[in-house]
């Protein structure tokens, strides 16, 4: 723990996954800095998803380390987890299609109790989301797929998580929402929340992160500041199509 | 003389109860996309607590509610627990077979208790009626009228404003998604499965006090009420459900008033077939729902068949062929002839259930409708038995696959409660269509099993001939399997939408394979019926067709020889231990029970 590296809030080590006999981790090791925003980068079937759903306690891993804030994750359920102070905006927003705007928001603080504190931070919300305002009580369902990317990212909000995890929150959006959609992530960064975020869009991503590891078929082939591996030839062959255009 | 006023309130009472059923059937679908066959079993549980409570215990009416509802809820906490919980990461059909033992096994404990014969449940309420309009109302209809709404109001606001409702709620519409809000889901089953046992429970009395008559019979028809009032008014859907209860009272109650009380479950089966090939997802279901989830590619339990020897198998048979030879008693004889009979049902249920994947619990009535055809056609045409057979395998073939066609296009458990309902109409038809069937009376005087002109009376011919009809239906499926059609069938169930990619028909598969069933099922119910020589639309029931799933699970699904040694198996080692016939069923459901938990791809493996 030297002085200028911030100790990490979430840490990946060593972890190897199995879809049956199928490996999907090889020796997997990610961390995930106070305060900042990671990017794992990756293509299809590269185990990205299957990342997420490891820090959630959604799989199990046949072996290595998962430790938030010092302590293990391991052997803990998907609820046990949430509590420890993770949320996470799933991939395809994954809202509750039947239940209304505001209590599809308001399921992001199941795990609180404090019930005026939670009617403030709906509150604080809706001026973060001026747009879920008019919404409130129309079925979540019914929103487009940008305005469900709001409502998604507010109920992970709710809990006050000190970290959210996303898996792609800019898929299948309008380039006006991809936009709007990274300016919140990097807004709720600066309010102290660490994010860990899946994403195949490399160069946006590698926009608002401060670290980025790129995994292939299950192993981590690059890593490092964002900064550096937006220049690095290998992610734009790779992603940014560099080679390809030229 | 009654008036319609007086049907329809009829109809509503009844609906009523049915609601208190289908209520909890709803929740615990939507939370976890289960139909719960051990419903009625609560229900039936409910009813037995309530007449100790009325009749030993001298419990007033309010305190007899709260009993019976606290009763049944912890038998439901029970059940999710102990039964239900261990099989969270299985293969998707075991929680649905799971649900059927335990029902089988909790319908068993309580007649072995209370012994079969009814029980009369007072309603310790003053038998007067009250005028209105041009019918009558009764203080009972008003209770349960009353205690329906109340449950209707108290899960509203449950649901509504309560954390543990909000919880229900939002696990019921994406499972995943609610644990990731810190949602604890077993917390939410034990509620759901609790809530649903005490509403189940307090109808099974109320259905009691309603009929002053309370008999083991109530279990299994209460589920298939409560299954069709939920699958019309939409799976999961919780008002969708107190609506299609309504319905199916009110449709019911009129159905009686111009046909008979005979045609009551008649009315309430064909509306649950209409409704699943009209509106697969019930009236209520907007488009939006997303689809019950396909039970193809992790629906069988995966593993490798287990090898046997074609030189052990050869072996096997031999014995099994020179037996008769031997000093060995007509009991032995008697046992083994049920178990090749079985064994003919179980290789039609392997190859429907196993092989092409559609899990049918009405397969009894493929057995009925050999047997109806064999007997008539040798009764009343005179047609020689050896022929009546391959008529009623035939007429099985046809009529059943004719039957079954509208589930083709369902899936997963909406196949089984489609073949379910489909085996009841065709028990009640028999039971309706006198001029042919001869109604309740059944048929007698059945002759015996004759090939070519010579009767087989003596046990070790009869044993011969159906040995041999098995033995010759099992290398036939061999065959079957072996071959590109085989393949095909295993395709469309790993992955039906894949197999329809390739260009493979599924009407026309799945036709294939229950016309192949269905002709090995109705020669097993024509030589039966002429082994019986007596037969009724009670002689082939729901039972049967879960013995045999039974059977088929036990011995691996897909597995032909699986199938045989499963029927051998089950029919045999409870008269090797001569287990008395009333703890037979409680032995069929335990076993079921303890192959999904621990051996769920059964003694030889699935195929």
């Amino acid at each position: 723990m030297t002085a200028n590296v911030p100790e990490p809030l979430l840490a990946l080590s060593g972890v190897n996954t199995f879809y049956g006999q199928a490996q999907v981790h090889f020796d997997l090791s990610i961390t995930v800095a106070r305060g900042h925003i990671v990017c794992l980068l990756g293509g299809n079937a590269s185990g990205k998803s299957t990342t997420m759903k490891i820090i959630l306690g959604l799989v199990k891993p046949r072996s290595g380390e998962v430790t938030f804030d010092g302590a293990s994750l391991i052997g803990l359920s998907t609820p046990q987890i949430v509590r420890r102070g993770i949320a996470s905006v799933p991939e395809a927003r994954r809202l509750f299609a039947d239940m209304s705007v505001r209590e599809n928001i308001l399921m992001g603080a199941f795990v609180r109790n404090d019930r005026d504190a939670v009617a403030q931070d709906l509150d604080r919300m809706l001026t973060l989301f001026p747009k879920l305002g008019q919404r409130l009580s129309q079925r979540a369902g019914s929103l487009s797929g940008g305005e469900q990317q709001m409502v998604a990212m507010a109920r992970a909000l709710m809990s006050r998580p000190r970290m959210i995890v996303m898996d792609e929150p800019t898929m299948g959006l309008s380039p006006l929402y991809v936009d709007r959609v990274l300016e919140l992530i990097r807004t709720i960064n600066q309010e102290g929340v660490s994010v860990f975020m899946v994403e195949q869009n490399a160069s946006l991503a590698l926009e608002i992160a401060h670290e980025a590891y790129v995994l292939q078929t299950g192993k981590i082939v690059l890593s490092g500041p964002a900064r550096a591996l937006k220049d690095d030839p290998r992610v734009r062959d790779a992603y940014l199509g560099g080679s390809e255009a030229a | 003389m009654s008036s319609w006023l007086d049907y329809t309130i009829n109809g509503l009472i009844v609906g009523n109860v049915y609601a208190l059923v289908a209520v909890g059937l709803a929740l615990i679908f939507g939370v976890s996309r289960l139909i719960n066959f051990a419903q009625g079993s609560i229900y039936l549980v409910g009813a037995y607590i309530g007449w100790v409570a009325v009749v030993q215990l001298h419990t007033p009416l309010p305190l007899t509610i709260i009993v019976v509802a606290a009763a049944a809820a912890v038998v439901g906490l029970i059940i999710e627990r102990f039964g239900l919980r261990p099989l969270q990461n299985s293969v998707r059909i075991a929680p649905l077979l799971a649900t059927i033992g335990i029902s089988f096994v909790l319908d068993q404990l309580v007649m072995l208790t209370f012994s079969p014969n009814p029980r009369a449940l007072p309603s310790q309420l003053p038998d007067v009626r009250f005028q209105v309009g041009g019918g009558t109302i009764g203080p009972l209809d008003l209770l349960i009228a009353g205690v329906g709404l109340t449950s209707a109001l108290l899960l509203f606001v449950f649901l509504r404003y309560s954390k543990l409702g909000w919880a229900v709620r939002a696990a019921s519409q994406d499972r995943d998604a609610a644990m990731q809000m810190g949602v604890d889901v077993n917390r939410v089953n034990q509620a759901v499965f609790g809530i649903a046992a005490a509403l189940g429970g307090v109808s099974g009395m109320l259905v009691g006090m309603y009929y002053n008559q309370i008999d083991t019979a109530m279990s299994l028809q209460a589920t298939l009420k409560g299954v069709v009032a939920e699958v019309v008014g939409g799976a999961g859907n919780v008002p969708g459900a107190v609506i299609g209860s309504l319905l199916l009272g009110l449709v019911e109650s009129y159905g009686v008033a111009v046909f008979g009380t005979s045609y009551r479950n008649l009315f309430a089966f064909l509306l649950l077939v209409v409704v699943l090939v009209l509106r697969p997802n019930g009236l209520f279901a907007s488009a939006r729902q997303a689809p019950p989830e396909p039970l193809t590619g992790t629906f069988i339990a995966p593993s490798r068949p287990v090898r046997i020897p074609r030189w052990a198998l050869l072996a096997a048979a031999a014995i099994f062929a020179v037996l008769p030879f031997f000093p060995v008693s007509f009991y032995v004889l008697q046992t083994l002839i049920n178990a090749w009979l079985l064994g003919m049902l179980a290789l039609s249920l392997t190859l429907v259930a196993g092989t092409m994947g559609q899990v049918s619990l009405g397969h009894a009535a493929l057995l009925a409708i050999g047997a109806y055809t064999s007997a008539l056609l040798s009764l009343t045409l005179s047609v020689p038995v050896g022929l009546a057979v391959i008529g009623g395998g035939l007429m099985s073939a046809a009529l059943g696959t004719l039957l079954i066609s509208p589930s083709f296009r369902l899936r997963g458990h909406y196949v089984s409660i489609a073949t379910l309902a489909i085996g009841e109409i065709v028990s009640l038809v028999i039971l309706n269509w006198e001029s042919v069937t001869r109604g309740p009376i059944g048929i007698s005087g059945i002759p015996p099993l004759s090939l070519f002109g010579y009767d087989l009376i003596s046990p070790s011919s009869i044993y011969w001939f159906s040995f041999a009809v098995m033995v010759v239906l099992a290398l036939l499926q061999g065959r079957l399997l072996g071959s590109h059609l085989g393949r095909s069938f295993r395709a469309i169930r790993d992955d039906d939408i894949a197999a329809r990619a390739y260009g493979l028909s599924l009407n026309r598969y799945k036709s294939l394979a229950f016309i192949f069933g269905g002709f090995a099922a109705g020669v097993s119910g024509g030589i039966a019926a002429h082994l019986y020589s007596y037969i009724n639309h009670e002689t082939f029931n729901t039972q049967q067709s879960i013995l045999a799933l039974t059977v088929v699970i036990l011995g691996g699904l897909g597995n032909v020889v699986g199938a045989i040694v499963g029927a051998v198996a089950l029919v045999g080692l409870p008269e090797v231990f001569r287990i008395a016939a009333e703890y037979r069923i409680l032995i069929y459901g335990i076993v079921l029970l303890l192959l999904v938990r621990f051996r769920p791809q059964g003694l030889l493996g699935t195929i």
